[in-house]
């Protein structure tokens, strides 16, 4: 618990400083919004917070859909060893440092001569972020009961029918958290992008990270702050549309049996 | 069984996982508009033939004939059964009146003939005004209700029910067993049943398989199979039973427990050996100058509509005894049953000759 209010508090620091008149964290010289309108007049870390969005996006998106389709390949392998060893390597990548998966996409990327830059990026958050949806995914399909997918056969349905009207809509919570479990590995990622970034191209980690060797503007605070409220909407998000579906059965049980009272 | 031409048709049908043989040598017919319920216990290989019907399985070797076709290679979402799984398999991510218009959507109905479908259906199992709740809403009841209705909404020819009821409370099952034979009259379809209580494939079946190790053991009326078990397996399984060795001395004459008695069967050779199996419920415990046999009661339970009793003779055999009237624990007292109580069974014999047997003496006596 301890360590836990020392982070918040350092969180809360750091954001009242952000509307220090002032430009430094020691000693407080009243309240100002500079900060902020410096940030927003620096199109450089504006262009660069989109370039971390757009990245996290497209990484996550890309990543839910290719992880589902692994986890499903995992949950339909008939062969035991095959399923262990595919598991096996989804897991190693999970647990390898970000360190070690930056260096080794570095060398791997100018092995085969690809520029570094945007798509470098990309194609590295979407490797890293695949195994972490195959690990939220693969538990709802083992907790589904098997024979909803013979009950779908058995009704008529095609495999594409039997996947997209019943299978992916159970298993869609697991979907969810992976996809947003993703969103926020690749928004903070600093090691992996660390290394394989170039050619002006960056993030906000790595960007941030660069600018504090030469002693840390406010203006960072101001973005932090900023963040801080992002991420909080992030988390809510996620809530809302995770229990989005409990809540319409709630409403739908609420109305019935009003009407059925009357 | 009548000429009418078979439904279904398994035709030496065998299936293997791993080395373990599932099915053996499987042959049936199963004919149109006739609940026909696969009894048997666990791992008997009663639900392996439905698996087979409805093609979630493949059979090794043998022909599965539907309507005179050979639908051994044809995808289960080909065929024309549907299935009432044994954990109802209902759609959690819909609601009671998509999981019923889960078929008809796939078949391309247009709006109204799904709506108009899904309604009969449900008011078939009296569910009308369920529709718009949640599958987490109802009860296991409820659930099974529905489940039948889905799999009903597909028009199958044969309505394949696995274990249905098995998670339902005694009196719910009960309801229930007679909820689904009027469905299957009313419908006037093909119901299979797999089941592994005895007393639920008796009160429901026109036509009752019992399988055990993966064979057929016998087939029949519940009547027949009741009042006339082929071996002891199947007296054993079905009902209540006292089986002892003994021998038939001649055609109308069994020896047992040490005694000649005349009964009703015939056609074995003399002196074969033979096993003897009477119902408790043909047995009357009576003064001990009236018996047949002399017992001493050894317990008594009371069972509500009866006594169940069991009493031991002077050679020491066990006798189960349904009794409408208590007895005195202790108490020795004669044994009573009549020449047709007593059925025989021969070892190892084919239902083939089971019924050629049978068939011989009955017309005997005519």
């Amino acid at each position: 618990m301890d360590s836990l209010h020392i982070i918040i508090s350092t969180y809360f620091f750091l954001v009242i400083y952000s509307f220090n008149a002032g430009d430094v964290m020691q000693g407080w010289d009243g309240f100002s919004l500079k900060h902020y309108q410096e940030l927003f007049a620096d199109t450089r870390i504006i262009e660069i917070v989109l370039n971390t969005f757009v990245v996290a996006l497209l990484s996550s998106l890309i990543a839910s859909v290719i992880g589902t389709a692994g986890a499903l390949y995992i949950y339909n392998q008939s062969s035991r060893t095959m399923k262990d060893i595919v598991l096996s390597l989804n897991n190693v990548l999970l647990v390898s440092p970000d360190v070690i998966i930056g260096a080794s996409f570095l060398i791997l990327f100018t092995v085969v001569g690809f520029s570094l830059g945007f798509m470098s990026v990309l194609l590295s958050h979407i490797a890293f972020s695949i195994p972490i949806v195959v690990l939220m995914v693969l538990p709802k399909l083992k907790e589904m009961n098997t024979s909803l997918v013979a009950a779908a056969k058995d009704l008529g349905a095609n495999n594409w029918q039997m996947l997209s009207r019943v299978i992916l809509p159970v298993i869609s919570p697991g979907i969810l958290a992976g996809f947003f479990m993703a969103f926020t590995y690749s928004l903070d990622d600093f090691a992996v992008t660390f290394f394989v970034t170039g050619n002006g191209f960056s993030t906000l980690s790595v960007e941030i990270y660069s600018r504090a060797r030469q002693g840390i503007s406010l203006e960072i605070n101001a973005l932090s702050a900023l963040m801080f409220v992002v991420s909080l909407l992030l988390v809510l998000t996620y809530y809302f549309v995770s229990t989005r579906s409990q809540n319409k059965k709630h409403t739908t049980r609420l109305i019935t049996s009003a009407t059925e009272g009357v | 069984m009548t000429e009418q031409k078979p439904v279904i048709e398994f035709k030496k049908v065998s299936l293997s996982f791993d080395d373990t043989e599932v099915l053996k040598n499987i042959d049936f017919e199963i004919e149109s508009g006739k609940f026909y319920t696969l009894l048997g216990p666990s791992g008997s290989g009663k639900s392996t033939i439905l698996k087979l019907i409805s093609g979630q399985l493949m059979a090794d070797n043998g022909d599965i004939i539907f309507e005179n076709q050979r639908i051994n290679e044809v995808p289960a979402e080909h065929r024309r059964v549907n299935t009432v799984f044994q954990n109802y398999a209902l759609f959690p991510n819909m609601n009671v009146f998509e999981n019923v218009a889960f078929g008809p959507r796939l078949k391309g109905l247009n709006k109204e003939e799904i709506k108009s479908k899904v309604y009969e259906m449900l008011d078939l199992v009296k569910l009308r005004e369920f529709a718009n709740r949640e599958i987490d809403e109802l009860s296991g009841g409820q659930q099974q209700r529905i489940a039948i209705a889905r799999a009903l909404a597909n028009e199958p020819q044969v309505l394949l029910l696995d274990e249905p009821l098995s998670a339902l409370d005694y009196k719910l099952r009960k309801e229930m067993q007679y909820e689904l034979r009027e469905i299957q009259q009313r419908l006037g379809i093909t119901f299979i049943f797999v089941t592994h209580d005895q007393e639920e494939a008796l009160a429901m079946s026109d036509w009752i398989f019992v399988m055990n190790d993966g064979v057929i053991q016998q087939n029949g009326t519940p009547e027949d199979i009741y009042d006339e078990p082929i071996n002891h397996f199947v007296a054993d399984f079905i009902g209540e039973s006292n089986i002892v060795e003994g021998s038939m001395r001649s055609d109308y004459l069994v020896h047992f427990v040490g005694k000649d008695f005349e009964n009703v069967d015939a056609g074995m050779r003399a002196n074969e050996r033979v096993e003897v199996v009477l119902r408790p419920e043909d047995l009357d415990l009576v003064p001990i100058d009236e018996g047949k046999l002399v017992v001493t009661i050894e317990t008594q339970s009371f069972r509500g509509d009866f006594y169940e009793i069991t009493a031991i003779d002077d050679d020491g055999n066990e006798w189960q005894v349904q009794a409408t009237n208590s007895a005195t624990i202790g108490e020795r007292v004669g044994l009573f049953f009549h020449p047709e109580d007593i059925h025989i069974m021969r070892f190892n014999e084919s239902e083939d000759d089971f019924d050629a047997r049978l068939e011989s003496y009955e017309d005997d006596d005519e």
